[in-house]
């Protein structure tokens, strides 16, 4: 067909090629120009990276930001499993309402979910007001301003990032499976142990990543229920830019930030696809 | 699964407990903005909208909001234009490295956004950009992209190409084709992605707090004085953000439900 010819270019590069230069222009190029920034100390090529190794304190930063994605990932793990697992076995409108309840919050600007964590942990918040009230307690617990207050704020954030993918794998289960477990004797406890569980653990390890992925980069959570306590690798990045300046180290770490992700990402892509049933 | 009473009651009482952890931020500010006390106490003591009246009585933060709004709306446009061209290219074209140019376009969603701050950080320092609305325009353009060509493939991809293919064989022109078909077609998905992307320019905190210099938006203000101090207004802002996000979901919501309505359609 001649007509189809009129496109710019028949291959259709035409079409990216607006979009793939201001990507270019705004993103590749200052990424690029950002990892060199770790290597152009006027001191020497290598003294940033010295310095963030011998620096205990910036090394003490990546372990503790691996610590808390760590937690933070398992808690997800171990609270948007049932979740999940309640949301399919509703029915209708209940799951209706279910998800949407998830989805919610979902849409809801991490700062304003995060802020209300500032109300709600705080000496006198309905968290602690409702232990002592119930004599869970007796003073209020310390959850504000520390590690914990950081990893039930991330938790809380990024919980749908794995509740959502995990109730669709649930969804797609083929029930037939478990009936024919089922009609082969197995109990319910077995069916799930051995049949259902299996099926689930590739969305539960993709969702797991993404959300460990979010977290290594987490810096509003961190600087604002952390108190300036829990500092975490981006908030580290952000001080050595705005306040030191100390841009090749900022970078340096920055580099570590990306190649961390890359390799969970990278992960993620190849757990995602073995999840996909081709 | 024909699982004991007892555990399915454990299931549903454990999904009920997280679904109210997830809402809880909700539950706890929106009556919060509502307080008549200065002190963040729940319950509120009492019941006023003086919050609200701080909001709008204060021009500083009404600036903010004018500028959050201006800056969303331009660089949500920016993003579905461009978006929504590459994502044609992306779904119809035969040309080499297709995949890549996909990741390419994904890449502000996957990498931390404290990376992208801090590269265009130092980009727009040594060119000049930095602190003024042109840099933040295009800092926000950049990390709304990923949603748009996100929405626009998959609902170009669900588009049937033998309508183009009938309007072309018909004798309309590539550009009449584009404006009298697919136009049409794309718009309700279209304008979920444009919300989407204006959203996440709206809320967007890290990459403005290293671009914007003296430029104040909304989420920037709100970050700057919750590591401060606890100011109550803050409450009765988030209220306000919590309302649209409501509106948003039912708007995009319902959008999705047209768009998939007239890809039946076109089936």
């Amino acid at each position: 067909m001649a007509t189809i010819q009129l496109r710019p270019g028949p291959s259709g590069v035409g079409f990216v090629l607006p979009l793939g230069l201001v990507m270019l222009l705004a993103f590749n190029v200052p990424v690029v120009l950002m990892l060199a920034w770790g290597f152009t100390s006027p001191k020497g090529v290598l003294v940033p990276w010295i310095d963030m190794v011998e620096r205990t304190v910036y090394l003490r930063v990546l372990v503790n930001t691996f610590r808390i994605a760590l937690i933070a990932t398992a808690t997800c793990a171990i609270l948007g499993y049932p979740l999940a697992y309640w949301l399919c076995c509703l029915r209708g409108r209940a799951r209706m309402i279910g998800l949407a309840l998830v989805v919610l919050p979902f849409w809801v600007s991490i700062l304003v979910r995060t802020y209300a964590w500032i109300v709600g942990l705080g000496n006198n918040g309905v968290v602690n007001r409702s232990l002592l009230g119930l004599g869970f307690v007796d003073e209020p617990l310390a959850i504000l301003y520390n590690e914990l207050g950081v990893i039930i704020g991330t938790t809380n954030v990024l919980l749908p990032f794995l509740v959502l993918p995990l109730f669709a794998a649930m969804v797609r289960i083929d029930r037939r499976l478990l009936m024919a477990a089922a009609g082969l004797g197995a109990g319910p406890w077995t069916v799930f142990r051995r049949v259902f569980l299996p099926l689930t653990l590739p969305a539960l390890a993709a969702g797991s990543i993404l959300v460990f992925i979010l977290t290594l980069g987490f810096f509003i959570t961190p600087a604002i229920l952390g108190g300036g306590r829990v500092p975490m690798i981006a908030n580290m990045i952000d001080m050595l830019i705005n306040r030191l300046p100390r841009w090749e180290l900022a970078a340096a770490l920055s580099t570590v930030l990306l190649v961390a992700t890359f390799v969970c990402y990278a992960l993620y892509l190849r757990i995602g696809r073995a999840a996909q049933p081709s | 699964m024909g699982e004991p009473s007892w555990v399915r009651r454990l299931v549903a009482g454990l999904g009920v407990a997280v679904l109210v952890f997830l809402c809880l931020p909700i539950v706890i500010v929106v009556p919060m903005s509502f307080s008549s006390a200065s002190s963040l106490e729940f319950p509120p003591p009492g019941l006023s909208l003086r919050w609200y009246e701080a909001f709008f009585g204060d021009p500083r933060w009404l600036e903010a909001a004018g500028t959050s709004l201006a800056l969303a709306a331009l660089a949500s446009s920016l993003a579905l234009l461009l978006g929504t061209i590459a994502a044609y290219g992306l779904v119809r074209g035969r040309f080499r490295g297709r995949p890549l140019v996909e990741l390419n376009f994904m890449a502000p969603l996957i990498l931390p956004q404290i990376i992208t701050g801090v590269a265009l950080y130092i980009f727009f320092a040594r060119i000049g950009l930095l602190g003024s609305f042109a840099g933040l325009v295009i800092g926000h353009t950049v990390l709304a992209v990923p949603y748009t060509v996100l929405v626009m493939t998959v609902a170009i991809r669900a588009f049937d190409r033998d309508i183009e293919r009938a309007a072309l064989s018909l004798g309309a022109a590539w550009p009449v084709m584009a404006w009298r078909v697919l136009v049409p077609n794309l718009m309700p998905s279209a304008a979920a992605a444009w919300i989407f992307a204006f959203i996440i320019s709206f809320d967007e905190v890290i990459v403005t707090i290293f671009l914007a210099g003296a430029h104040e938006t909304i989420p920037k203000r709100m970050f700057n004085e919750l590591v401060l101090q606890v100011n109550p207004t803050i409450t009765a802002i988030a209220t306000l953000l919590i309302g649209i996000s409501v509106v948003t979901v039912l708007a995009v919501t319902t959008l999705a439900r047209r768009a998939g309505l007239l890809t039946k359609i076109a089936d």
